[in-house]
């Protein structure tokens, strides 16, 4: 790093208090400080955030590097979906029907999914 | 003692329907009930993937064995990630993940009763999918509301994944309902097996002042009893549907009121049980949590130990 080359931040926004912390881009700064104010200025001057994170880079290990840390694709994985289970006609055939969790969290909170 | 006017500046943040992150201050009662509710909670999901994994070699077919196998590493999971947040909120008492696990072994936080019972035959894994996941997930649904945010966010992403628990129950259950005689019978006796301890599962009637309180701080939204009502209201139909019964018979709903009328599960019996770890598989469960947790820290030392050492070497 040349002399006055900031070192680069990764910086994630949360939209709202329940929200996960979601990757938006890097900027470069001096220290974790100005990080957060300069992401503020590139990252957020139109939508709102309830929270910025900024990360040094550095600090970031990616399985993107070393393909074996990823989770395998290609098999099949339906049993682990709930799409995997087609359970409507069987409910039927007893004059019920099939059950959705999003109705249950609906019907919960009262709020839809 | 907390400061009255910082805890009415957090009551007021309550009202206001705004929720609470961990590094927020909060009074020491927000902070110990929620411990309380997320330790209970995390170990559960641990203590429950054992009635569960016992089937894994039994089920009938490679596919069932798969689906089951994937639920247990989710129950896991869960119980990972729950007591992560246990452990945030532990910080100024100084305790980590390995007290909390710790507190299982020597019976110092309990699980959930249906997680102290056996489960004897294959319609006993369908109908824990079925009953026991479809309680877990009315309980869970409420809790996305919770104010205390790391709680509803992680909520969010187990809800997500029990989509799949309630699916793979209901398959096995209609699976066996669409069998044969015998297949219908194992899937009657194992609904009786199951019915009490799911009325036991919501907690009593009366709320205690720790649950009354969590309602109070807006960590849980509705009573013990809304909770018990929902479930009856939704699996009532859904097993007779079957043309399976219910094993009680005060089971009645109150046409104009739409409540239900039950009989008590015997609540004495299940809370010594859940008090003392004294269900019929109570002890073997614990037993094998402890050889896991116990047995194995040396595995765990010996990877700090490892790191520390390859951190030390020469040009690291």
């Amino acid at each position: 790093m040349s002399q006055g080359e900031y070192p680069v931040y990764e910086v994630f926004g949360q939209k709202d208090r329940l929200a996960f912390h979601t990757h938006v881009g890097s900027i470069r700064a001096a220290n974790p400080e100005m990080a957060l104010q300069m992401a503020r200025e590139a990252f957020f001057r139109r939508e709102t955030v309830v929270d910025i994170w900024v990360v040094p880079q550095d600090a970031i290990y990616s399985a993107a590097q070393e393909p074996a840390y990823l989770p395998q694709i290609g098999e099949d994985k339906k049993y682990r979906l709930p799409s995997g289970y087609d359970n409507a006609p069987h409910w039927k055939r007893f004059k019920a029907r099939a059950m959705s969790i999003e109705e249950v969290a609906e019907e919960m909170t009262g709020k839809r999914g | 003692m907390d400061d009255p006017i910082r805890t009415r500046e957090f009551l007021d943040r309550l009202e206001q329907g705004d929720k609470i992150e961990a590094t927020d201050w909060m009074p020491s009662e927000y902070r110990d009930l929620l411990i309380k509710q997320i330790h209970m909670h995390g170990i559960s999901e641990i203590m429950g993937a054992y009635p569960e994994k016992e089937w894994v070699p039994k089920a009938p077919t490679i596919r069932r064995k798969l689906a089951l196998n994937a639920k247990v590493q989710d129950e896991i999971g869960h119980g990972q990630m729950l007591l992560r947040l246990a452990e945030d909120l532990s910080r100024p008492y100084g305790r980590g993940r390995e007290a909390l696990m710790d507190d299982v072994i020597a019976g110092r936080v309990k699980f959930h009763n249906v997680f102290h019972m056996s489960a004897p035959t294959w319609a006993d894994a369908g109908v824990i999918g079925f009953l026991v996941d479809g309680g877990a997930i009315i309980t869970q649904a409420m809790l996305l509301d919770s104010s205390y945010a790391p709680y509803a966010r992680m909520l969010k992403r187990i809800v997500a994944e029990e989509s799949f628990h309630m699916q793979h129950g209901e398959s096995v259950v209609l699976a066996l309902a669409e069998g044969t005689d015998a297949q219908r019978n194992m899937l009657q006796e194992a609904i009786n097996r199951w019915w009490e301890p799911m009325m036991f599962f919501f907690g009593p009637r009366e709320m205690g002042r720790g649950s009354q309180r969590m309602m109070e701080y807006k960590i849980r939204t509705l009573t013990n009893e809304d909770l018990r009502q929902k479930f009856i209201n939704r699996y009532v139909p859904r097993v007779r549907a079957l043309g399976m019964s219910i094993p009680d018979p005060k089971l009645k709903q109150d046409p104009a009121t739409g409540l239900w009328e039950y009989t008590d599960p015997d609540w004495d019996w299940f809370n010594k049980m859940v008090r003392d770890n004294s269900g019929p598989m109570s002890q073997a469960r614990i037993a094998l949590r402890r050889y896991a947790h116990e047995e194995q820290r040396w595995v765990r030392e010996a990877v700090n130990h490892a790191t520390q050492a390859l951190a030390e070497l020469p040009g690291a």
